[in-house]
């Protein structure tokens, strides 16, 4: 019988053992509360009904803009423009009902959750804190809304630069790029500050889409009756967060918009009031929160 | 932050007067503790403040009055950098229902400062550390109460702290649960040197695996020290006997007889406790006392302190 000779291999059972190595800090935290917040809400490594209606928004959000390049590509452009098609603020009329079902779903999910769930005490036993857990989550938030508000966009001006149709020249572009980005980030900012607003001020899920939907609802038509009803100053407008986000783009991409009549710096100024006072809220209500362990 | 200089310090947590006050209750009053390592139970009754002493530990409240310190910081101004080094298993027992155990004991070790293909590793590590390993791919939300507090433990340890703090790890577990997971706590101390404070209000648990005991009650200090110091030998010896029908008297006797001696004699049924004069006088007196009195011994030794002991005589209320 042959008896095999002892080689190098060997069985190793690594085991639970001591770490030495780097540890990445209040950064590294934040980046992995963001990246797991954004996994959550688009249900990535949950049961696929979590997936249902991210999938959905994302579909609505982002096929005009193939639709459109479609058209762009089979329809010669000396017939049809592409500004015809849409042009690049007008993409988010097509959008809004994606926006807002994003709106409505995102913050909830990445804020009501940890605090049900009891991930929020989890959370704050590591390296971060109350403020640098809403960094965390402001940043999954918003990152997700610009998932809608301003990758379908870039798609777009993408599209049509492959068929010719694109801004001329390279300057003509990058001016294109940044105010698409420009608007991307002003939509996210103000429309992530409300709904994180809404979100911190309930322990329900649904409660909290639901008033962020009444909100995107209701001022809107506020202002419409105190602008067009009660005849009051056009300026009463300024309070519609479901408009003034996107008449600000309209403003960045140098177009009068809906509203001519209102001056831009009150536009930019309604948006930060927005962002900022939903800001407020959110810090308002955790800085204060007591949190069961 | 430097290991070193971690390792350095002698005691793990060290409070002076620590006072914290909210507006309707003082949850702890001057309270002085030195923890040193090893596995330390915290223990008192529910609002004993327990879990508030937790809190300023980890630097998730400010003191009222009084300093706190842990691993050599201030939790309160150092907060992220000394929470980086511990591990927590709260007592909520409410977790994402959807989310594998596995992912979560990876994602909050990658919070904690892992790199992530040193978390994946290390989260499969923890688990199976704590009797999972096959069980790290299932859902949360369909584990049971035994399951989940291991889950609790493995995320404590995934990242490699250089103290866990664990609130009430065998709340909602039967006895067999109870044992194995005192049982892994005892382990990580052991054999990963991991400092272990283990807050409970079973008293007979944190006996039987704690080095030290701080016990509080009504937010004060009631008693602090090794388990040897508090609950060990305190001099005098205890006599358990057997009630014998064709003598009923024999118990009485022995007492009777130990008293004459000059030991001070408390009886509570069949058991004896015996103070007053050396140790070894004693066993000689008790010895002869039960022979002559024809009574039947089942147990003869030293008096054992228990934490209960420690409550009943240094608490509120207490007889000293």
């Amino acid at each position: 019988m042959n008896v095999p000779e002892r080689g190098d291999a060997q069985i190793v059972e690594r085991g639970f053992q001591r770490y030495e190595g780097r540890r990445s800090g209040v950064p590294g935290a934040i980046r992995s509360v963001s990246w797991e917040s954004i996994r959550a809400t688009l249900g990535l490594g949950r049961p696929a009904r979590n997936k249902i209606f991210p999938v959905i928004s994302v579909v609505i959000a982002y096929l005009p803009a193939v639709v459109f390049i479609g058209v762009a590509v089979l329809i010669p452009g000396d017939i049809l423009e592409p500004e015809e098609v849409a042009d690049y603020p007008g993409y988010y009329g097509f959008i809004i009902l994606a926006i807002v079902l994003f709106t409505a779903l995102v913050a909830p999910e990445v804020l009501v959750s940890d605090r049900r769930n009891g991930m929020l005490a989890m959370y704050l036993s590591t390296p971060l804190d109350r403020r640098t857990y809403l960094v965390a989550k402001a940043v999954a938030v918003a990152a997700m809304l610009g998932l809608v508000t301003l990758l379908p966009p870039v798609l777009m001006l993408i599209g049509y630069s492959v068929e010719n149709s694109g801004p001329d020249g390279l300057g003509g572009w990058m001016l294109t790029l940044g105010r698409i980005v420009l608007s991307g980030i002003a939509i996210s900012a103000a429309l992530a500050a409300v709904s994180m607003a809404a979100s911190s001020l309930t322990d329900r899920k649904a409660f909290a889409a639901i008033g962020i939907v009444l909100l995107l609802f209701a001022t809107p038509i506020l202002a419409a009756a105190l602008v067009e009803g009660a005849d009051l100053s056009p300026y009463w407008r300024l309070i519609d967060i479901s408009t003034m986000p996107f008449e600000l783009v309209f403003r960045i991409f140098g177009d009068p918009g809906n509203f001519p009549e209102l001056a831009t710096w009150a536009v930019l100024a309604s948006n930060l009031a927005w962002t900022l006072g939903g800001t407020a809220v959110v810090w308002r209500r955790y800085s204060t929160l007591v949190i069961a362990r | 932050m430097p290991a070193a200089r971690l390792r350095g310090v002698s005691s793990i947590i060290e409070t002076r007067g620590l006072v914290m006050q909210f507006p309707s209750t003082r949850a702890l009053d001057s309270l002085d503790v030195v923890i040193p390592s090893g596995v330390t139970g915290l223990v008192g009754a529910n609002g004993a403040g327990k879990t508030t002493l937790i809190s300023l530990v980890l630097g998730l409240l400010t003191p009222t009055a009084g300093s706190i310190s842990v691993l050599g910081l201030d939790p309160h101004e150092r907060g992220p950098e000394l929470r980086a080094q511990i591990g927590f298993g709260p007592e909520r027992n409410v977790f994402p229902d959807d989310l594998r155990a596995y992912d979560f004991v990876r994602h909050l070790a990658e919070v904690k400062g892992l790199p992530r293909d040193e978390a994946r590793s290390r989260a499969s590590d923890s688990l199976y550390l704590v009797g999972l390993g096959e069980e790290r791919f299932r859902a949360l939300g369909t584990m049971s109460t035994g399951q989940r507090q291991r889950v609790k433990l493995a995320q404590a340890i995934a990242a490699d702290p250089r103290l866990i703090v664990l609130d009430e790890p065998t709340d909602g577990l039967d006895p067999v649960q109870r044992d194995e997971m005192l049982n892994i706590i005892v382990q990580v101390n052991r054999n990963f040197g991991i400092d272990v404070m283990l807050s409970s209000h079973v008293l007979e648990e944190v006996e039987r695996v704690c080095d030290h005991v701080v016990a509080l009650a009504e937010g004060k200090l009631v008693a602090q020290g090794s388990m040897a110091e508090l609950a060990g030998a305190s001099g005098g010896i205890e006599i358990e006997l057997v009630e014998i029908d064709d003598r009923p008297t024999s118990i009485g006797d022995v007492a009777a007889q130990l008293a004459a001696a000059g030991a001070g004699v408390r009886r509570n049924g069949t058991m004896l406790s015996v103070v007053g004069l050396g140790d070894d006088e004693l066993f000689d007196l008790a010895a002869r006392s039960v022979a002559q009195s024809g009574a039947r011994l089942r147990r003869l030794g030293p008096h054992r302190r228990t934490l209960d002991d420690i409550f009943a005589d240094d608490g509120p209320g207490g007889a000293s």
